[in-house]
């Protein structure tokens, strides 16, 4: 059932906005390039949220969670920002960010795995730790390098999102899907102890998925620098919960053991069309609802999440 | 009452005891010329308050196995509530009864949700982080023409509780919360659903009812919190305010020794717990370091007390587990 119930949604979702919007059409070709330009927009503008939504899926059906990625994100971003402009960026900020970020994730790995703390307060202390560092590295300052790196904004642009999104989706999912390590995570998503009576390396395995997270915020980060092209201690805030409340609409359990890639990827577009559709309707919200439109999407999340989680609770309670 | 308390407990709360005398002593001596000691302590009491409030709701619902990160959000809430009523012309005692009542309302709710949906409470209130600051704004925007992101409140008599009595409303409130958890059953019952929910079952307790009643401790210990924390401020900013205030709570809560998994904990060191984290971000003040730097040391410090703790439970927990 759920297969069609996300593309439904999201067309839906898509169509009322561009109603919504008052977009007038001519003929027929008018309405496939609009279309094309509005998925390819859509595609780059959320390019984070799903790099870091497959990350979020590995380590919910790990029956954890990563609240930080935000600040993840915004932290590798700052660090890269502080470096000098220019070609050289390209061998002296780029590799740096990429070695901070996995460590960054390593971090969380390594809290969750070797001290123990239950994920979620782990990754909310790292969250709130890793904004701080922010503040220390940009304190109030906005920095911007990235416009004057040849190259760099390829990776903002609809060819470059696509090029990465599908190296991680197709080439990292295929990989993926038919491997033990697969299996590993799920099982010690499932049942941990039973996972460790069959000798999986629960720690190592669960260091390696929060690793891979930082690595992907890493891809994050360049595509929300190149998109973005200035960076703000502040940027990037409320970033996990987009991610986590998409990767829950894919149908991924909170409770871990079960969770699609397929299913992250139809979750983002459709929290990303949402996010576009209401900025695209402000002129139409000012003029027909009391109160800002864009309000209305922090009420919109939460909903979400909780009919998501409520949903895929169900579906796994009928399963047993 | 400390007879009741583990080893563990008892080791925690003289360990706070000694950090914070130590943290005292280094304000002491980190305090510059025209500075008084007595300043510091007079003005810890209002400013430690809402953190201390909210943390014996907070160790409520974390005795009985769940938690509640929306707190902040909600106080957010009520304090747009709270503002609209001020602005609207309520006399202080009704926009004060609002705020308390708005908060408790909401806590229950979440209790409702947790118990209704049979979804982990984390996630519930993830939810309700986003969804009630998204709530605030919104009633902002259709109570109050041409909204611009602050509601000010610059009567002098609506700042009464967070301002003036601050301190005494703490005092009293410790008082009676700590006597209420030497001699009371409910806490113990908390206490006993964090520990096991099928032992309590079968002991011909409710659970639902249980977890209903700590998240409605919870809701008007937050009220309290709440309302000192909404009448401390000139200006109320439902986008910005109490920001992270919930990490602070759960930090203080589990530095006093309550297990974040349930079923272990006291009152009293909560309060140790959120007087330590307060004395060292005075130290921090007092010894001139940049404020930029004191979110990511209170960061830290959280993340490594909650790390230590979890990695002295490790044990423990991992022969529960394959025992």
């Amino acid at each position: 059932m759920r297969r069609w119930v996300l593309p439904l949604l999201l067309l839906a979702e898509v169509a009322l906005f561009t109603a919504i919007g008052g977009v007038s059409f001519h003929g027929p070709g008018d309405v496939a390039r609009y279309f094309a330009s509005y998925f390819g927009d859509l595609l780059a503008q959320s390019a984070p949220v799903l790099l870091l939504g497959f990350g979020m899926t590995l380590v919910l059906i790990t029956a954890g969670i990563d609240l930080s990625v935000g600040s993840m994100v915004a932290l590798v971003a700052a660090v890269m920002a502080t470096r000098p402009s220019g070609p050289g960026f390209w061998w002296t900020a780029v590799p740096l960010g990429l070695v901070l970020a996995v460590l960054l994730g390593l971090t969380n790995g390594g809290l969750i795995a070797w001290l123990d703390i239950p994920p979620i307060i782990a990754t909310l202390g790292t969250m709130i730790f890793y904004r701080g560092l922010c503040f220390v590295v940009l304190g109030d300052a906005e920095k911007s390098p990235f416009i004057d790196v040849p190259g760099y904004e390829w990776f903002g642009q609809f060819s470059g999102v696509a090029i990465v999104v599908g190296l991680v989706l197709v080439g990292g999912g295929a990989c993926f899907v038919r491997s033990r390590w697969r299996r590993e995570l799920l099982m010690l998503g499932g049942n941990r102890v039973a996972a460790r009576y069959a000798a999986i390396p629960v720690n190592r395995r669960l260091c390696e998925v929060y690793g891979l997270v930082g690595l992907l915020a890493f891809a994050a980060a360049l595509c929300f620098t190149a998109r973005n092209s200035s960076v703000s201690a502040s940027s990037l805030t409320g970033l996990e919960l987009k991610v986590i409340v998409a990767v829950v609409l894919g149908g991924t359990r909170v409770q871990g053991g079960a969770g699609s890639i397929v299913g992250t990827f139809f979750g983002v577009l459709v929290v990303a069309a949402l996010d576009e559709g209401l900025r695209g309707a402000a002129t139409w919200g000012d003029r027909h609802l009391p109160f800002k439109i864009s309000h209305l999407q922090y009420l919109l999340l939460g909903a979400l999440l909780v009919a998501g989680v409520w949903l895929n609770t169900r579906a796994g309670a009928d399963k047993k | 009452m400390l007879t009741r308390l583990s080893p563990y407990l008892r080791q925690r709360l003289a360990f706070l005891v000694a950090g914070n005398v130590v943290l005292l002593v280094a304000i002491a001596l980190l305090l510059k010329q025209g500075a008084s000691f007595s300043d510091v302590l007079e003005r810890c009491g209002p400013d430690v308050a809402p953190t201390v409030l909210a943390g014996l709701g907070m160790t409520g619902v974390i005795f009985t196995g769940a938690i509640d990160i929306s707190i902040a959000s909600i106080i957010v809430v009520a304090g747009t509530v709270f503002g609209i009523l001020v602005q609207r012309g309520g006399s202080p005692a009704a926009c004060y009864a609002a705020c308390v009542l708005v908060t408790w309302l909401l806590s229950m709710v979440n209790g409702w949700l947790v118990r209704g949906l049979r979804v982990p409470a984390i996630i519930i209130t993830l939810a309700g982080l986003t969804f009630y600051r998204g709530l605030a704004l919104v009633i902002a925007d259709m109570a109050i023409p041409s909204f611009t992101g602050n509601i000010s409140v610059p009567d002098e008599a609506f700042h009464g509780p967070g301002k003036v009595y601050g301190g005494w409303i703490l005092v009293a409130v410790l008082a009676g919360a700590l006597a209420w958890e030497a001699f009371a059953r409910v806490p113990r019952r908390w206490l006993a659903l964090g520990s096991s929910e099928e032992a309590c079952r079968l002991a011909g307790l409710n659970p639902g009812r249980i977890l209903q009643s700590a998240f409605c401790a919870s809701g008007l210990f937050l009220g309290l919190a709440g309302l000192i924390f909404v009448t401390r401020v000139q200006a109320i900013e439902p986008a910005r305010m109490a920001l992270g205030f919930e990490l602070q709570v759960i930090g203080a809560v589990v530095l006093g020794g309550t297990n974040i998994f349930g079923g272990e904990g006291c009152f009293a060191g909560t309060v140790l717990g959120a007087l330590f984290l307060y004395f060292t971000a005075q130290v921090l003040v007092y010894a001139g370091v940049n404020p930029y730097f004191q979110e990511a040391v209170t960061g830290a410090l959280i993340i490594g007390v909650i790390g230590l703790d979890c990695a002295l439970h490790r044990r423990r927990k991992l022969l529960e587990e394959l025992a």
